[in-house]
């Protein structure tokens, strides 16, 4: 279920979230920003067939047994 | 009259009833919290701010309005605690960060007025995490081991419950903020369906995640606090137009039943210490025993929600505060703040694919939901006993593969805050050194009187609500 994070995938998302980071002024440090690409590449893994027919949205219904 | 240091203990229902047959008055009640404030604050330091004069006066009022044959229902004049990211009229609301040192809201949050509607008394304003996130490091100790962790972030809700300094409490839930505290303080916690009670005047942490709820030392307690916190409103767009049930009227139904069903392979994973793997299983067996069908299942789409939950989160959190923290950033803890900022870096294309993975993992647990007509879910509500203060961060010297405490916590809380469900947590035992270790229940959305009906029983089954953290701090 969960795709396995590549760490040339990772390499290259940490390299332009620390380019941004560094753009927008922000003092976060390289590790955290190292843990959000990784994070980020399981998300981007999902994306085709794992999350085909599912919109961006949150629905609450109160008939799950109907 | 019942002596002021018993009042304290008497949970919300024994209250009221004591209220109304005349064995004490909810102004002595609130002098029973007052005092309790004094003797324990100084070690705990559980409210950010005491009301004392204001909960005094509307003490006074209530015992008025009662005497006058005016029953508001079984809140009226008992205090209680209400974290510092929700608004309150004229009470300072600082949400534990000094950029909003000194504001005080000209309203009130909708759960607050609600719960005034209903006659309860705000003793006061209980501490959290700096924006409600687990940047920072609050004074507040829990009683059952001041060394120990004592939960966030309504960490002063689940210290002032814990040490009997409030009747009731509220707490605020975006990634587990009631559930933690309520397992690591032994109290009954409940984060409603999403939608169920106002968010409306509370300080958002991430506003498609963030939920707010009752803290208490027991379910029927619980229930009568969500029962006047919850319904719709239309100054929360997320309010839900979905009737509120009496929860306290089956409560005491029993588990028989009950469809329960249990995920081992990702709840009870090898991060899951022995004690709280027991405790599991016997609140499991214990269900059984009472007549509830207990059910393996599996459902792999768990293992997405710690990704999809922490990127809405860093987003949400992120678009909340940037105009903040380009005013005061300088006021903001370096922790925090790169807390709140880093989600200014994440692409809006992963946000939505975030979202999108948050369907995909309710219309799966909708899907078991109904393949096994299930009630609920249960699973531990963390993984690990109170780790020490500080330890929450490290790797665990056990696991060997880096995961920290708050990695296990995570991965047990999420789910509910992703799919919406209502999840509570509840006693369910203790370590052999006496730390409380507490279970969850994930149930249908808009169904908390299952979960309560579920936990009702077992509390019936069981004494864990009995036993009292140390009562003196020398």
């Amino acid at each position: 279920m969960k795709p396995m994070e590549q760490p040339a995938d990772i390499e290259r998302r940490a390299a332009h979230l620390k380019d941004t980071a560094r753009m927008l002024g922000l003092a976060i440090e390289s590790e955290q920003l190292v843990a959000l690409a990784a994070q980020l590449c399981v998300i981007e893994a999902l994306e085709g067939a794992e999350l085909a027919d599912a919109p961006p949205i949150l629905r609450m219904d109160a008939d799950w047994h109907d | 009259m019942t002596e002021p240091s018993a009042l304290v203990n008497l949970g919300i229902s024994e209250a009221a009833a004591a209220i109304r047959s005349g064995a004490t008055t909810s102004l002595a009640l609130t002098e029973a919290i007052l005092a309790r404030i004094e003797q324990t604050e100084p070690t705990l330091q559980a409210y950010a701010t005491v009301t004392a004069d204001r909960a005094l006066a509307a003490a006074e009022r209530a015992d008025r309005e009662l005497a006058a044959g005016h029953d508001r229902g079984p809140l009226q004049g008992i205090p209680i605690g209400v974290k510092d990211n929700c608004y309150t009229k004229g009470i300072l609301t600082e949400v534990g960060s000094k950029s909003l040192e000194g504001f005080v809201p000209d309203y009130d949050a909708t759960v607050v007025a609600k719960l005034y509607a209903a006659g309860a008394i705000v003793i006061g304003k209980t501490r959290c995490h700096e924006w409600s996130c687990g940047g920072s490091d609050p004074p507040t100790r829990t009683p059952w081991d001041l060394s120990r962790f004592p939960g966030g972030s309504s960490i002063g809700s689940g210290v002032a419950m814990a040490a009997r300094s409030a009747f009731g409490a509220i707490g605020t839930d975006t990634g587990g903020s009631i559930r933690i505290p309520a397992s690591i303080n032994s109290l009954v916690g409940m984060k409603a369906t999403f939608g169920r009670v106002s968010m409306h005047g509370v300080v958002p942490l991430a506003w498609s995640l963030d939920h707010v709820g009752p803290m208490t030392r027991s379910v029927r307690d619980n229930a009568l606090m969500l029962g006047a916190m919850a319904g719709h409103d239309r100054q929360d767009a997320n309010s839900a137009r979905v009737a509120v049930p009496d929860y306290v009227a089956g409560i005491d139904a029993g588990a028989a039943g009950a469809r329960i069903g249990i995920d081992r392979g990702y709840f009870l994973y090898p991060g899951v210490t022995d004690d709280v793997r027991s405790a599991t299983e016997a609140v499991i067996e214990t269900l059984a025993s009472l007549g509830a069908e207990v059910i393996e299942v599996s459902l792999p789409e768990l293992a997405l929600t710690r990704e999809a939950q922490m990127t809405i989160r860093m987003v949400e959190s992120a678009s909340y505060h940037r105009a903040r923290i380009r005013e005061k950033g300088h006021l903001y803890s370096p922790g925090t703040r790169a807390t709140l900022e880093i989600g200014q870096v994440v692409p809006a294309v992963d946000y939505v694919a975030a979202l999108r993975a948050r369907e995909r993992f309710r219309v799966a647990m909708q899907a078991l939901f109904q393949r096994e007509k299930l009630d609920a879910l249960i699973s531990p509500t963390i993984p690990v006993p109170a780790p020490l203060r500080g330890a929450e961060w490290q790797p665990r010297q056990d696991m060997g593969n880096g995961e920290t405490p708050t990695d296990g916590f995570v991965r047990h809380v999420y789910p509910a805050n992703l799919s919406g469900q209502p999840a509570l947590s509840a006693p369910a035992g203790f370590t052999p050194s006496g730390l409380p270790i507490g279970y969850q229940l994930t149930g249908k959305p808009f169904d908390e009187a299952t979960l309560y009906r579920i936990a009702r029983a077992y509390e019936g089954a069981t004494t864990w609500r009995e036993r009292q953290p140390p009562l003196a701090y020398d």
